[in-house]
């Protein structure tokens, strides 16, 4: 709960209506000794709200009126404590990037964006780690 | 002096040649036209034209609008007044006689055999009607010739008037040494003030004469006289001489006649130097008259683009000259007489910045280039590459607020597009045309053309132009 709060009050500070916010999954290190697995995304969704580290509403079309949208994404293994950016681009052009730290063994994390009504078209987002490697590319539309 | 050697140094070899060339056009259409009636009608056009710009200067509005009226179809006019003169120039048998021979001197009529032929018919008391035409074409005057085409021997024309011959009562037509037809119906005249013993025969003869400018030889077979009938005049003629001497007078020969010869030759000579400065004034008051300045714009042709680049843009599509030359010149030209081009073989890809330079104008001749306003066009070239990209919906509209599109699968999700360099290296994604949800209700396929944009980009051959989506549609969780 401790970790979730400061996670929140960083958030706020660093990105105003940008947020992102990590959820360990696991707070107890693991018993055995860390096999040195590669970071492996096995999770990642647009959704329209978070409950219990479980995406609400994943899609791929977003009205505006909704208000926010979210990019959930959860990684197992994370070998090491590391970073990974959120990368939303609108019509091919870079609108924001989000930094978001992960932390061993396996970490949940998202960034969030609040919608207006600019925002409308196509949109995709990509994620890439610490080294440039792109992990996946999520493509969706916000919409009237 | 000097203005006069400056002047000159400003004709070129093509306003020499054209002067010369325009001239002996306007020469031979005198040689071709001469003695008949065109020149007398041409003089009254020409004074038509004057007199409407004198009742233009003083402000008469009404007659003026109607000579502008007739001299406008003066085109017209002539052609249906000539059109006789032009039918025999253009039916010339070749051209050597429409563009340098003399029409008069290239006859060759055997005019002893002629004669020879005649006296002999009028001997023997048989009658004959001989035409022999001048410049005008016969075709509309006379009727129900039959093709002779056999060349003029005394033998020939005393067979073809004889009693027994089926064509003896018609008029055989002479030209140059043919008899050209035989049987010839000539037109009768109605003069009351020939001679009552004129038979049918002379009455046909004068006919002619009378319409045509062609001489018609009449044998008459009750009192075996020789008659000559030419225009209005017809005369009974005794001797051989005297008929040898009109039938030279007639086509031209004129051998013996050196005074004719060389009036003639005085004729043309005048007739010549007229055309020339006559055509001389008209080309100085067209490229020399009223200097008159221009701006105009002139689309750029672009030439020699190397074969593996493409245009992406171009600075200016037309270039601004400051033309000079005379009203008349200015007045008419054409866009198409004017080009501007660019030589793209040394440009390379990027932006490349061409000067334009007088070399690059093409003008027509009598058109001055004064400035070129335009100094200088930035044509970016590029080279055209492939690129795979991957293929976006785009969704657009309203879904009803219950449902949400949770997935789309489609295909192709990559396709090849074939464009510049520089426009492919800032596209990533290729969307498709706006996917309107505002009618799904449930899941289902749909299909889409991909938006290319700009519009240079193509897609690789293989490379499909649609899109096949399939989506599911779910309940929202509220």
């Amino acid at each position: 709960m401790t970790h979730k709060l400061k996670l929140f009050i960083l958030i706020v500070l660093a990105f105003c209506s940008l947020s992102s916010q990590g959820y360990p999954e696991e707070t107890k290190p693991p018993s055995a000794p860390p096999e040195q697995k590669d970071l492996t995304l096995v999770r990642a969704a647009m959704c329209e709200g978070i409950e219990e580290y479980i995406p609400q509403n994943p899609g791929i079309v977003f009205p505006t009126t909704i208000g926010k949208i979210l990019c959930f994404t959860a990684f197992d293994p994370v070998p090491e404590k590391t970073v990974v950016y959120h990368n939303w681009y609108r019509n091919d052009e870079l609108i924001t990037k989000v930094k978001l730290t992960l932390k061993p063994p396996r970490w949940s994390t998202f960034s969030s964006i609040q919608l207006r009504e600019a925002d409308k078209g196509p949109w995709r987002l990509e994620i890439v780690d610490q080294k440039d490697r792109l992990h996946k590319t999520l493509r969706f539309s916000v919409t009237d | 002096m000097d203005k006069i050697l400056l002047f000159l140094s400003t004709i070129r070899w093509q306003d020499v040649f054209d002067i010369a060339l325009s001239g002996y056009l306007l020469f031979r259409l005198y040689v071709l036209f001469r003695g008949t009636n065109v020149f007398r009608i041409l003089i009254g056009i020409a004074l038509l034209w004057f007199f409407q710009r004198i009742s233009v200067s003083i402000g008469l509005i009404v007659t003026s609008w109607a000579i502008q009226g007739i001299t406008a179809v003066a085109a017209l006019i002539i052609i249906v007044v000539f059109r006789n003169e032009i039918r025999s120039v253009l039916q010339a048998k070749n051209l050597k006689s429409i563009f340098w021979g003399f029409p008069r001197g290239v006859t060759l009529t055997p005019l002893e055999i002629i004669t020879d032929s005649v006296f002999e018919l009028a001997k023997k008391r048989v009658g004959a009607l001989l035409v022999l035409p001048g410049n005008e074409d016969l075709t509309e005057a006379v009727h129900s010739g039959i093709t002779w085409q056999g060349l003029v021997s005394t033998e020939m024309i005393l067979s073809i008037f004889w009693h027994d011959n089926p064509v003896h009562d018609g008029a055989a037509i002479i030209q140059g040494d043919e008899v050209k037809e035989v049987g010839v119906v000539l037109p009768l005249s109605h003069r009351e003030d020939l001679p009552s013993d004129y038979g049918t025969r002379h009455r046909a003869a004068a006919g002619l004469a009378e319409n045509t400018d062609a001489l018609v030889i009449v044998v008459s077979e009750e009192r075996g006289r020789v008659s000559v009938a030419k225009g209005t005049d017809i005369r009974v003629v005794r001797q051989k001489d005297k008929l040898r001497e009109i039938l030279q007078n007639h086509v031209g020969v004129a051998t013996k006649h050196w005074g004719r010869i060389k009036k003639e030759k005085l004729e043309l000579g005048v007739a010549a130097v007229v055309s020339f400065i006559f055509i001389a004034g008209v080309w100085f008051s067209f490229s020399r008259g009223m200097d008159t300045l221009m701006i105009l714009d002139i689309p750029i042709e672009y030439m020699n683009r190397p074969p593996e680049m493409e245009i992406l843009s171009t600075s200016a599509n037309a270039v601004s000259l400051e033309l000079s030359g005379s009203g008349a010149l200015m007045r008419s030209l054409k866009p198409d007489q004017l080009k501007v081009r660019l030589d793209l073989a040394k440009g390379a890809v990027g932006a490349n910045t061409f000067t334009i330079t007088p070399e690059n104008v093409s003008l027509p001749p009598g058109v001055f280039l004064k400035d070129i306003q335009t100094d200088a066009v930035q044509v970016t070239l590029d080279v055209p590459v492939k690129k795979e990209v991957p293929v976006q919906i785009d969704w657009a509209g309203n879904l009803p607020g219950d449902l949400l599109i949770s997935e789309a699968t489609y295909d192709p999700q990559v396709v090849q597009l074939i464009g510049s360099k520089r426009i492919l290296d800032k596209i990533s994604t290729i969307y498709t045309e706006k996917v309107f949800v505002d009618s799904i209700k449930e899941s289902g396929t749909v299909t889409a053309k991909l938006a290319l944009n700009p519009a240079s980009l193509r897609l690789a051959p293989g490379s499909k132009d649609r899109v096949t989506i399939n989506y599911v549609v779910k309940k929202r969780d509220l």
